[in-house]
C-alpha cells in the first residue's frame, strides 16, 4: 500500500465539539472537490456535549431537547445517541476510502480491530461484539464507533472512554442499547494516562493506514 | 426522461439497507453530486448522490424503510414538467412494495406508541421503532407519497410465526425492527424484543449439552411457538429450490443398506470443559465436531464411501454440520480439516459458516465436501433420533440432547449423570456394525475422559 498523507491534529486543550465538526467537514469537502488532497485525524477530548446520528431515535435521550444544560449535535453519522466530555478520548478519521476498500463493513471491523490493539497495548483484553458495532470488555461498552461517509470520504471516527465521568451516560440511552453499562480504561490499568493513550492512537493509526503524518 | 436512484452497497456483504433521510423532497431541484439521501448499514452512513441535474420526481421508499441492495428507491427527472407524469405513473407502486401476498399487515396501537418506547425497547442498536411517522412525514410535500408514507408507519409487517410469537410473549409488533426483506419482522426479532438471545433451533447449535433444554427452552411453549408451516391450511405449497436438493438426496439413501448403532454418553466433564471455555467464543458445535474428527482420525474407515470402484478414503476428514434454512430446506456447512484447526478458529469458522448460511451465501465447496455429517437436535431436548445418509459419506451422527439421567455405575452405586444419546446411520457396504460402535467406544471415551485434549 503507497503511503498517504495525513494531517494530523492533536490538541491539549478541551476542544469545542462544533468547531472540530465543521472542520472535519472541511477537510471533506476538500477530499471530495480533489482527491489529491490530505486525508484528516484529530485526536482529542470535548467538553460534555451529546451527538445523535442522522437515523438516530430521540426517544434515546432521557431529557428535553429544549433543556439548556445539554449541548446537543445532529451530524452526519451512522448509530444512535452518544456522549462526549473531558476524560474520553475522540478520535475522528476523514479518510478516502477509494484508497483502501470501498466498503464501509470493513471500515467498522477495522476501526474495532484498531481500538482492539490500542487497548492490548495497554494489557486491557477488550473484543468487538457481532451486531453490536462498537469495542467491549465483557458486556461493559469501553468505545463507540459512528460513522459517516460521503463519495466513500469518512467522517467522525470512534470514541474511547478513558477516566470519564460515566455518569454523563446515564442521561440517554447509549447507542440505543438499554441497559448498556460503560466502561473505563482507567478502571482496568490504573497505570495510564490520556495522553499515553493519545500517542497510542496515532503510532497505531499511523501503521495501520500507511500514512506519513504532517502535523498542523 | 427519469432516472431512478438505486440502494447502493456500503459494503460487500450488505444485502440490504436502511433509508435514514430523504434530504431533498419531491419536486425539489437537485444538482449533479448533491446528496439527496441517507442510507445506513450498522453504525456507518453514507450520503447517495444524484447523478444528474434535474427534479427529484418521486420517494419510492420513504424514509425509514429498508430495502434490498439494487432496488429503485427513488426517480429523478430532467425537466419540471415531467415530474407530474412520473408520480402518476408510479402511484400505487408503494402498495406491492411492502404487502405482497405472503406478509401479514397488522394495525399497530397508535395510542400507546410512544410513551412505553423508551422502556420496553431491549436491544434497539440499529434497531429502529417502527414509530418513524414523525420523522419521515414532515420531509414530503406530495399527497400521494405522504399517504404512502403514513401507510407504511400505521401498518406493520410480519412473517405468520413472528405474529404468533409476538401474541404469546407479549410483544408489541409496532415496537420491532423488523430485518427481513423489506423491514419484515421475523420470529428472530421478536425473541430479540422480549430480551431473549435468539434460539437457533434452525441451526443445529446451542446447549445441547452444556444447557438443561428443559429450563432453558420452556418444554411446554415451544411446539407452540416454533412449529414451522409453509404454507397456510389447505394449501399445496411447492417445493423451494433446496428442499427440492433436499429430497433428492434423501430418496438416494433408498438405495443404500443402512444401519444404526447407538451409544449412551456421559457429558459432565465435557459440559464442565463447555463453560470454561464458552467465553472464550468455543460453540458446542466446534466441540463436538473437534471430538468427532479426532475421533475419525483413528477410525479411518468410518470416514471412507462407497463407490463403483470399491472403498473410498477421502485425503481429509471433513465434517459436515445440518443447519435447517427458516425458510425451508436444509445445508450442511463444513468444516475442513478440524483435526488441523485450534478449537477456537474452529468456533469462529463455524459461526462464520453459520452466519453465511443464513444469507445463502456458501460457496458450493462450502457445503459439499463433507466426508462425515453430524445432525444435533439437542436444543430441543429430543432424547434420540436417526438421521438419514446424505449422498457420497458413508455416515452421520444423530445427536440428542445431553439430559440427567439415573445411572447405575459399575460398583452398584447409582448416581445422577448427564446422558447424551448418539446414534450412527451407516452404509454397511462400507463400514460395519464393529466399525461403528468401536468408533463410537472411542469418541465416547475422548468425550468422557479428556475433553480437554479438544482444545487443539
Amino acid at each position: 500500500m503507497v503511503n498517504r498523507t495525513a494531517i494530523i491534529k492533536q490538541p491539549d486543550n478541551i476542544s469545542f465539539f462544533n468547531d472540530v465538526y465543521k472542520l472535519q467537514k472541511e477537510y471533506q469537502e476538500a477530499l471530495i472537490v480533489d482527491n489529491s488532497n490530505p486525508d484528516f485525524i484529530w485526536i482529542g477530548e470535548h467538553q460534555l456535549c451529546y451527538t445523535l446520528g442522522r437515523g438516530s431515535n430521540y426517544d434515546n435521550l432521557l431529557f428535553s431537547l429544549n433543556d439548556d444544560n445539554y449541548d446537543v449535535f445532529k451530524i452526519d453519522r451512522g448509530g444512535e445517541v452518544t456522549c462526549h466530555m473531558p476524560g474520553q478520548l475522540v478520535t475522528y478519521l476523514v479518510l478516502d476510502l477509494k484508497n483502501f476498500n470501498k466498503d464501509l463493513n470493513w471500515y467498522l471491523r477495522k476501526i474495532e480491530e484498531i481500538i482492539i490493539k490500542i487497548l492490548g497495548t495497554f494489557n486491557i483484553d477488550c473484543h468487538s461484539k457481532e451486531g453490536f458495532t462498537g469495542v467491549w470488555i465483557g458486556n461493559k461498552k469501553i468505545a463507540s464507533i459512528g460513522i459517516g461517509c460521503k463519495r466513500w470520504i469518512t467522517i467522525n471516527g470512534f470514541s474511547i472512554n478513558i477516566d470519564c465521568e460515566l455518569e454523563n451516560f446515564n442521561k440517554i440511552i447509549p447507542c440505543g442499547i438499554e441497559n448498556c453499562l460503560m466502561a473505563n480504561m482507567i478502571d482496568y490499568n490504573k497505570n495510564l494516562n490520556i495522553q499515553e493513550v493519545k500517542r497510542i492512537v496515532k503510532k497505531i493509526i499511523q501503521e495501520e493506514f500507511n500514512f506519513d503524518f504532517v502535523s498542523k | 426522461m427519469s432516472h431512478e436512484i438505486f440502494m447502493p452497497a456500503l459494503s460487500s456483504t450488505m444485502t440490504e439497507g436502511k433509508i435514514v433521510e430523504w434530504l431533498k423532497n419531491p419536486g425539489d431541484k437537485v444538482e449533479r453530486g448533491e446528496s439527496v439521501l441517507v442510507v445506513e448499514s450498522d453504525k456507518a452512513d453514507m450520503d447517495v448522490e444524484s447523478f444528474q441535474d434535474g427534479f427529484l420526481a418521486a420517494v419510492l421508499m420513504p424514509a425509514g424503510s429498508t430495502a434490498p441492495v439494487g432496488e429503485t428507491i427513488g426517480l429523478i427527472v430532467e425537466n419540471e414538467d415531467e415530474i407530474a407524469s412520473v408520480q402518476e405513473q408510479n402511484k400505487g407502486n408503494h402498495q406491492p412494495e411492502v404487502s405482497s401476498a405472503d406478509q401479514l399487515e397488522l394495525v399497530s396501537n397508535k395510542t400507546e406508541e410512544k410513551p412505553v418506547a423508551q422502556n420496553q425497547i431491549v436491544e434497539k442498536q440499529e434497531k429502529e421503532v417502527v414509530s418513524k411517522s414523525e420523522k419521515a412525514a414532515p420531509s414530503f410535500n406530495s399527497d400521494q407519497i405522504n399517504a404512502a408514507t403514513s401507510n407504511v408507519s400505521s401498518r406493520v409487517i410480519a412473517s405468520p410465526r413472528a405474529k404468533k410469537l409476538a401474541s404469546q410473549m407479549g410483544v408489541d409488533l409496532a415496537k420491532v425492527h423488523g430485518s427481513g426483506p423489506h423491514g419484515r419482522i421475523q420470529a428472530d426479532d421478536i425473541l430479540k424484543a422480549n430480551g431473549q438471545p435468539v434460539s437457533i433451533p434452525w441451526i443445529g447449535e446451542g446447549g445441547s449439552t452444556a444447557s438443561i433444554p428443559g429450563v432453558n427452552l420452556g418444554v411446554e411453549s415451544k411446539p407452540e411457538t416454533s412449529g414451522n408451516s409453509f404454507g397456510n391450511p389447505g394449501e399445496t405449497v411447492q417445493f423451494n429450490t433446496l428442499q427440492k436438493a433436499v429430497n433428492k438426496n434423501m430418496e438416494s439413501s433408498l438405495d443404500v443398506p443402512c444401519f444404526r448403532v447407538g451409544y449412551s454418553i456421559n457429558t459432565d466433564k465435557l459440559d464442565n470443559f463447555y463453560k470454561k471455555v464458552k467465553q472464550n467464543g468455543v460453540t458446542m458445535t466446534a466441540l463436538l465436531v473437534k471430538a468427532v474428527a479426532k475421533t475419525l482420525k483413528k477410525h479411518p474407515q468410518v470416514n471412507s464411501s462407497f463407490s463403483e470402484n470399491g472403498i473410498s478414503y477421502p485425503e481429509d476428514i471433513n465434517i459436515a454440520v445440518a443447519v435447517a434454512m427458516e425458510d425451508g430446506g436444509l445445508i450442511t456447512p463444513v468444516l475442513k480439516e478440524p483435526c488441523n484447526t485450534d478449537l477456537f478458529e474452529l468456533s469462529r469458522e463455524w459461526k462464520d459458516l453459520v452466519k453465511r448460511s443464513r444469507s445463502k451465501q456458501l460457496e458450493p465447496d462450502e457445503y459439499s465436501t463433507g466426508t462425515f455429517t453430524l445432525s444435533n437436535l439437542g436444543m430441543f431436548g429430543v432424547d434420540r433420533f436417526d438421521a438419514i445418509l446424505p449422498p457420497g459419506t458413508g455416515a452421520i451422527l444423530a445427536i440428542a440432547s445431553s439430559k440427567p439421567t439415573v445411572v447405575a455405575n459399575s460398583d452398584g452405586s447409582i448416581s445422577v449423570k448427564k446422558i447424551m444419546q448418539v446414534n450412527l446411520t451407516a452404509d454397511h457396504r462400507v463400514i460395519y456394525g464393529a466399525d461403528g460402535a468401536s468408533f463410537l467406544k472411542d469418541l465416547a471415551s475422548l468425550i468422557e475422559n479428556e475433553p480437554e485434549t479438544l482444545v487443539s
